[in-house]
């Protein structure tokens, strides 16, 4: 799971208002070479939730992201490197993703969420 | 290629699924009336029905639903019905790799639609099954999400970024994609609230402006003989189901069927089969409850089951299938040399598809179409 999709994911469970950021308990982490486009980051950087990214980042060992961003950074070709390697290049393989509000840990295994709710959290 | 493609990895199947033992089905039609308005399945758990008024009679259909003994499961559109839980969720589990090698054409009309997307653009495919779609257009970034573990664990094999999740319940951040997709996924949701729920999620969780295209199979098969190889489900019972261990199995009526092949089916060679031989599929018993009669081919049928066969030599890969003939939930076919599953459908009639999308509030209709037996449709949120 990379931290793109980590930025998407909010815990759906009924009756939870502040299911967003999924905190991460990272027991594997990998980190996977991904192809740069300038354009693409210029697209998503305004969906980002800055600082879940940059809490997300720091839990897979990289602290390099400034801790506020805005868009006049996407000029700098310095922190467009540093913004994909965050978004795109970590992956979580193996650990949980946690919601702020219930404490329910969503498993993540072979880089893949398991979000699906039980019977009596829908 | 904008993204890399990484080895192949399998995934732990997080076994969400336990199969509640049926106690019975509550029918709660008094008499077969008229209707003129669909309603659906109540939310408060007792079981509602939907019906068709059809031009020269009457057509009931009941959203077919299981309640334990006391209590309704059904208590939010969220919750997942048995009928989908057996009769979708477990055979695309038990059939994932066979069906994800037979998943390979791209429909054209998919295609356009992912190719005209801007550059960049964050694309959602809820219901993504073997990933197909995923990663078509290699200038913009996808993220899938099926409700079934094996076939994601494919997704992820090629490289994709994909979850296990439920369409009608997105783990997703409102208005963070560009665009969504829903392909062959609606019609297997049971209810008609929950086919909605699932419009207003893919309208949901993409921003202001952005795309969603869906499509479903439809009534309208171009090839008619292929529905007659479907199983109806339909019921004329109008009393209540009085208790677990009572059969009801009905003699079919007979019917005009031509032998049919299946849609979307594996091909496997001739399948010419006379109707009176599948007489006994037609029985579809739930923990030997509820037979379902056949009904004469009404023009206006919707609810199906149709036939997978999982060849015996891939069924016996997982240990899924010797675990579903033992549970009755599916039959050998000796002849064929396949383990015979049944998925559930609700096949779309001409204009439904655009009259769910004209509830959703916030989204309008920018286009929508018949290919290839289906219907289609565009949205574009408000």
């Amino acid at each position: 799971m990379r931290l793109l999709t980590h930025n998407m994911l909010s815990c759906n469970i009924k009756g939870v208002t502040n299911g967003f950021p999924l905190r991460l308990e990272v027991e594997k982490f990998v980190e996977k070479e991904v192809d740069f486009s300038a354009e693409f980051l210029r697209n998503i950087f305004p969906k980002i939730e800055w600082k879940a990214l940059v809490d997300a980042a720091r839990s897979m060992g990289y602290a390099e992201l400034p801790d506020e961003a805005d868009s006049s950074m996407l000029d700098s070709d310095d922190f467009l490197k540093k913004f994909h390697h965050a978004l795109l290049e970590l992956h979580l393989e193996e650990g949980a993703l946690i919601c702020p509000e219930t404490g329910r840990r969503f498993p993540v295994n072979k880089g893949i969420p398991n979000m699906l709710l039980h019977e009596d959290e829908v | 290629m904008f993204f890399n493609v990484t080895r192949a990895r399998r995934y732990l199947h997080q076994s969400h699924e336990v199969f509640p033992s049926l106690s019975g089905i509550v029918l709660s039609v008094g008499h077969l009336r008229t209707f003129k308005s669909m309603t659906d399945f109540q939310e408060d758990g007792s079981p509602g029905f939907s019906s068709l008024v059809s031009e020269g009679g009457l057509h009931i259909q009941k959203s077919i639903s299981v309640c334990h003994d006391e209590r309704c499961s059904f208590s939010s559109v969220q919750s997942t019905p048995d009928i989908e839980k057996k009769y979708v969720h477990h055979v695309y589990d038990a059939i994932a790799p066979h069906f994800s090698s037979t998943r390979f054409a791209k429909w054209p009309k998919v295609a356009t639609f992912l190719n005209s997307l801007p550059l960049g653009s964050l694309i959602l495919d809820a219901g993504c099954g073997n990933g197909k779609y995923l990663g078509l257009n290699p200038d913009c970034f996808f993220i899938g999400c099926d409700i079934s573990a094996p076939l994601i664990n494919i997704c992820a094999g090629r490289g994709h970024e994909a979850m296990v999740a439920d369409a009608v319940n997105l783990p997703y951040r409102t208005g963070f994609g560009d665009a969504a997709i829903s392909i062959a996924v609606l019609h297997h949701l049971s209810t008609e609230s929950r086919r909605k729920k699932a419009i207003e999620e893919l309208v949901r969780v993409v921003k202001k402006g952005g795309l969603v295209l869906i499509t479903v199979w439809a009534v309208e098969q171009e090839d008619k003989s292929l529905v007659t190889k479907w199983t109806p489900l339909t019921n004329k019972y109008t009393e209540e189901w009085i208790g677990p261990g009572s059969p009801r199995v009905r003699s079919p009526s007979s019917l005009t069927l031509e032998s049919i092949s299946e849609t979307e089916e594996n091909s496997f060679g001739d399948c010419q089969e006379k109707q009176m031989s599948n007489k006994h599929t037609h029985l579809q018993k739930l923990d030997g409850s509820v037979a379902y009669e056949n009904w004469t081919n009404n023009k206006n049928q919707q609810e199906y089951f149709v036939p997978w066969h999982l060849p015996y030599h891939r069924a016996e890969v997982s240990g899924e299938s010797a675990r579903a003939l033992a549970n009755g939930l599916a039959k050998k076919d000796d002849k064929k040399g396949a383990v015979v599953y049944n998925r559930y459908y609700h096949v779309f009639i001409e204009g439904e598809l655009e009259r769910l999308a004209s509830g959703v509030s916030n989204a309008i209709i920018l286009d929508q179409f018949y290919d290839k037996s289906n219907w289609c449709i565009i949205l574009k949120k408000t």
